[in-house]
């Protein structure tokens, strides 16, 4: 007999999630994607966990065998006992933090985000869940969202959470004045106006234009929830929500943060979280890190680059997590410019990339292959292509039949521009040795971040980082329509066909039927799109092994409320 | 001796002047727009815009130079036609702005689309007071309003004109017209001993910057403590051994020492006592911010790495300047005369061999102050060499020119100190 889930209550909450349902229990999507639906359109985690485990996959397996969520359940390992108390301590480096709404960086972040919360929370798995909000509601045409906020939340400062602090933060956002990233991100909204007290635990969202990402975004690093009468500056005003408190920030030298005793999430022991007593950030360098680590100083750094990890991954007393990401190095090609702006050199470039040996050598292999699309498989819509094979020859005759029509003498000569900052400068020089056959004489100009990020959208030929969004439809829009020109549309690339589908997957809920719109996307990009990628990289959570409960963030994030350490 | 001091004090002050505005110059030129380093590449802009108004970049470059050496109170006093003062804020323990109106300390903030007024308490606290605002009508017809805000600006309100802030209704939000237009931060200017606020961390660049110096000097200082009396001694037996195996011995050790960037000694420090024998803490971890007391371990690896830089010149400097000296007649003498050799290399040989070396440990004092950016990168160490990188390379001009003066002031003082030295070691040298 299999435990039955009661679909009216599903269909309640939205009418998709059945539908959803039933694919899951078809194995036409996965758990995971099963998880993503339901919470997006409002199920509570546990219920959508609930409901997930109960869906068996139809197996031809023998009817008489055991009940559905007995194969999913290992034999469970004996786990330690939790225990309460001890310090964190990390290298990290830290820079200006005053309005957690200006945030541009992801290192001040982590700081702040053990101090207030976000609406939601996307985790490690790649899903968002509610975190301060009970659940969420969209409309059908996904234009009208209901946030509903979990009660009795309390700041440190004993005030209630309400709708109000809420309206107060989503104004931060929208102010110009406060110059937050969250007012680009979510231009959608169409301002305040269209943010709506329902009552004091309910807000109301009415968008411009149909959006799926409204729970992303409210993850999204700046969007932390302030107190109502937040003035401007978070380390005179250290007021939230969150687990710990913040004793001391120096910028450039360290934050110290400690335990608060009263914060609403409950441990495993039925005492309030967090585990750990204190957290400590260190800023210092990453090479100063890496030897904090080895010689046990400090207990985790920063986001690792490849050198750091091949560094430390066979220390004995380093546990290294793991995360797959949609962060890339993008080769991206001008298409208002001559050559890229024949189509043939730009498939001649992109055939030119041997990814496996590009991600060996800039990367340590240690990242997914890639397509020439701007899509990671990490995505839930991510429609699954063959990783195309290194062809220089195919790339030659291409190029050849360019430089024919054009009367151009091969080889061709480009300058590729990118910044010495990750692994951008190996992979423009394997590039520059894999295009060297098929007629490309490219030369490097490789400058500090700072130097590359004042002209990377005005280079004819460049190699840019993205960092890790956790919906395809997140990316898209920013880089690759009309309306991103002169934005961030670094290349000029643009294509009706490929918009309007993809304004129409922006209002597509429906995962599989998504996924084949992005199938479309990404054949479009692959035949004719401006960028070639050879690789997704790895982010990896290097973390001493007495810590548990650690888990790698694709974007880096530290989710300390649950870590604790053993003696 | 005063009209000395008094020339190298001048000297001292005309150096600063220059150096303050070449630095100027060279960050106004050299680097891009930091509101894009401080609010990130997706900002908009509009809000580049807004943002550079509010930290007054806006003003032309002699403007800002200005303020930062004098200040910018006098102007902004007077557009806002009251004295203004700055008073410590108890619970914060900084300084803030208040103009004196009439006795009362006051500042305005504009709080949903309406301006209002606060006055000071006794405790630093501000205490909401109902007065009407003194708006200005000018002959466009605009009303404007001049005063301090709460965060440290003279801010010029206009009054239903263009410049957009978000106010709070029932229904939700919407656009008011009311909102700051023009910004002046306040600041008393150099000349006062105010350094003013970094914009890499939007601090005051004095609260950041003396526990570097701090940090620093004692680095230093230890260092100096430990490299000059061992090189002055180990160049002293090389010189008076000229050629003897002790002398090639040293010398060899010198040359290698010296040959091997500190980037490598100090990898190989943290590699074998950090790593390895973990017998000290391989990087100066200031997990406090007395931590160098607390513990004082953490200076000696990086302590050694510069001991070993600093070691080898030192050495080879006194050896030949006191091998030059050996050779002189008049020690030849002493020794021919049946003078005790100790007294001979003590009394008449040292003084006059120390003359070069002086001038070399002055120079390095320097170097040890600002320029160990390396060794401060390795360890991890706080220290000023990575404070004026760091604020180079972000563009952040009160943090750069602050640093730059006091180096200054110590390159200042030392060739003072170097110059006292030689009087002392030859008083063939007087200054008049």
């Amino acid at each position: 007999m299999r435990p039955t889930v009661d679909k009216k209550k599903m269909e309640a909450i939205h009418g998709y999630i059945p539908v959803a349902y039933e694919l899951l229990e078809q194995n036409r999507i996965s758990r995971r994607e099963f998880l993503r639906i339901a919470t997006l359109l409002g199920m509570s985690a546990g219920a959508a966990t609930f409901a997930a485990a109960c869906a068996a996959p139809a197996t031809p397996a023998a009817p008489a065998e055991a009940p559905a969520e007995a194969p999913a359940e290992a034999p469970a390992e004996e786990k330690p006992a939790i225990r309460r108390g001890g310090t964190w301590t990390c290298a990290m480096q830290l820079q200006l933090l005053d309005h957690p709404a200006r945030l541009s960086w992801v290192e001040g972040a982590n700081v702040v985000r053990q101090v207030c919360e976000y609406l939601t929370e996307t985790g490690p798995d790649n899903i968002t869940r509610p975190f301060l909000l009970e659940k969420w509601e969209a409309s059908d045409d996904v234009k009208t969202w209901d946030l509903y906020l979990k009660k009795g939340i309390k700041f440190n400062n004993g005030d209630e959470l309400t709708a109000d602090d809420v309206l107060f933060t989503m104004s931060q956002w929208l102010d110009p004045d406060v110059g937050s990233s969250m007012l680009g991100l979510l231009s959608y909204w169409g301002g305040m106006q269209n943010v709506e007290k329902v009552d004091d635990y309910h807000i109301r969202l009415h968008l411009d234009s149909p959006n799926i990402g409204v729970p992303e975004h409210l993850f999204h690093y700046p969007a932390v929830i302030l107190h109502r009468n937040f003035e401007g500056d978070i380390i005179k005003q250290p007021v939230g929500t969150g687990a710990f408190l913040l004793e001391e920030y120096a910028e450039g030298e360290r934050a110290r943060l400690k335990r608060r005793p009263d914060y609403w999430q409950m441990g495993e022991d039925g005492q309030p979280l967090p585990y750990l007593d204190e957290l400590i950030f260190v800023s210092i360098d990453k090479d100063a890190g890496v030897a904090a680590l080895q010689s046990g100083q400090v207990d985790s750094m920063y986001d690792p680059r490849p050198a750091d990890f091949q560094a430390l991954r066979d220390h004995p007393d380093l546990v290294v997590r793991e995360a797959h990401t949609a962060q890339a190095l993008i080769l991206r090609m001008r298409v208002d410019l001559e050559p890229w702006n024949d189509n043939r050199v730009r498939t001649a470039l992109k055939l030119c990339q041997d990814r496996a040996k590009i991600l060996q050598l800039a990367y340590f292999g240690q990242g997914d292959l890639s397509i020439d699309a701007h899509v990671a498989p990490v995505h839930p819509e991510y429609c699954e292509k063959p990783i195309p094979a290194y062809q220089p020859d195919k790339a030659k005759a291409l190029l050849e039949e360019w430089a024919a029509e054009k009367g151009v003498e091969l080889p061709l000569k480009v300058t590729l521009a990118t910044k010495n900052d990750q692994a951008e400068p190996e992979v423009a020089q394997a590039l520059k040795e894999l295009a060297a056959p098929a007629g490309f004489d490219i030369s490097l100009d490789i400058t500090e971040p700072a130097g590359y990020w004042d002209r990377w959208t005005e280079v004819d030929l460049g190699i840019t980082s993205w960092t890790h969004r956790p919906l395809g439809t997140m990316v898209l829009p920013l880089a690759y329509i009309k309306e991103a020109i002169g934005a961030w549309n670094e290349t000029r690339w643009y294509d009706d066909e490929f918009t309007a589908l993809l304004r129409k997957a922006e209002g597509t809920l429906d995962v599989e039927a998504r996924r084949a719109i992005f199938c479309d996307l990404e054949d479009i990009m692959q035949e004719r799109g401006p960028i070639g990628n050879s690789f997704w990289k790895y982010v990896w959570n290097i973390t001493r092994k007495e810590f548990h409960n650690v888990v790698a963030h694709p974007t880096a994030y530290y989710l300390m409320n649950e870590v604790w350490k053993e003696a | 001796m005063a009209r000395f001091l008094l020339r190298s004090l001048v000297s001292a002050i005309v150096t600063m002047f220059l150096v303050s505005i070449m630095l100027f110059f060279f960050l106004e030129v050299g680097t891009g727009d930091v509101t894009v380093k401080i609010l990130g590449i997706e900002s908009t802009p509009e809000q580049r815009a807004s943002y550079r108004a509010q930290l007054g970049l806006n003003a032309p470059a002699w403007q800002r130079y200005l303020d930062w050496l004098i200040g910018s109170d006098w102007r902004a006093e007077k557009r806002v036609g009251y004295p203004l003062v700055t008073v410590k804020n108890p619970n914060t323990g900084e300084s803030e702005w208040w103009a004196d109106v009439n006795g009362n300390l006051t500042r305005w903030k504009m709080k949903d689309g309406k301006m209002i007024t606060f006055h000071r308490a006794e405790d630093g606290s501000p205490v909401e007071v109902d007065l009407p605002i003194p708006w200005t009508k000018l002959e466009s017809g605009e009303e404007i309003f001049w005063g301090v805000d709460t965060g440290n600006n003279a801010v010029m309100w206009v009054r239903g004109a263009g410049e957009t802030v978000w106010v709070r209704t029932k229904a939700g939000f919407r656009k008011e017209g009311d909102g700051p237009r023009e910004y002046i931060p306040l600041r008393k200017g150099l000349l006062r001993l105010d350094a003013g606020k970094s914009l890499q961390t939007g601090r005051p660049v004095k609260v950041t910057l003396i526990p570097r110096v701090r940090n620093t000097l004692i680095l230093a200082a230890v260092a100096f403590m430990i490299v000059m009396p061992l090189a002055l001694i180990f160049g002293i037996i090389s010189g008076v051994n000229e050629g003897k195996p002790v002398d090639r011995t040293i010398s060899i050790l010198g040359l290698a020492l010296t040959a091997t960037p500190e980037y490598v000694t100090g990898i190989f420090l943290i590699l074998i006592f950090g790593i390895w024998l973990k017998l000290f803490p391989a990087v100066a971890l200031f997990t406090s911010a007395d931590a160098v007391f607390e513990n004082p371990k953490l200076l000696v690896l990086p302590v050694l790495t510069l001991t070993a830089v600093e070691w080898g010149y030192v050495v080879r400097m006194t050896r030949a300047s006191m091998v030059e000296v050996m050779d002189a007649p008049y020690i030849r003498t002493a020794i021919i005369k049946g003078m005790p050799r100790s007294r001979v290399i003590f009394r008449h040989a040292l003084r006059n061999a120390l003359m070069a070396p002086i001038t070399i440990i002055m120079l390095h004092v320097n170097w040890l102050v600002g320029g160990v950016v390396v060794v401060e990168a390795i360890f991890g160490y706080p220290g000023l060499g990575s404070y004026i990188y760091s604020a180079s390379i972000f563009g952040d001009p009160n943090a750069v020119e602050a640093a730059a003066m006091l180096l200054v002031i110590i390159a200042v003082g030392t060739r003072l100190i170097g110059d006292l030295a030689y009087t002392y070691l030859n008083p063939r040298i007087r200054y008049a």
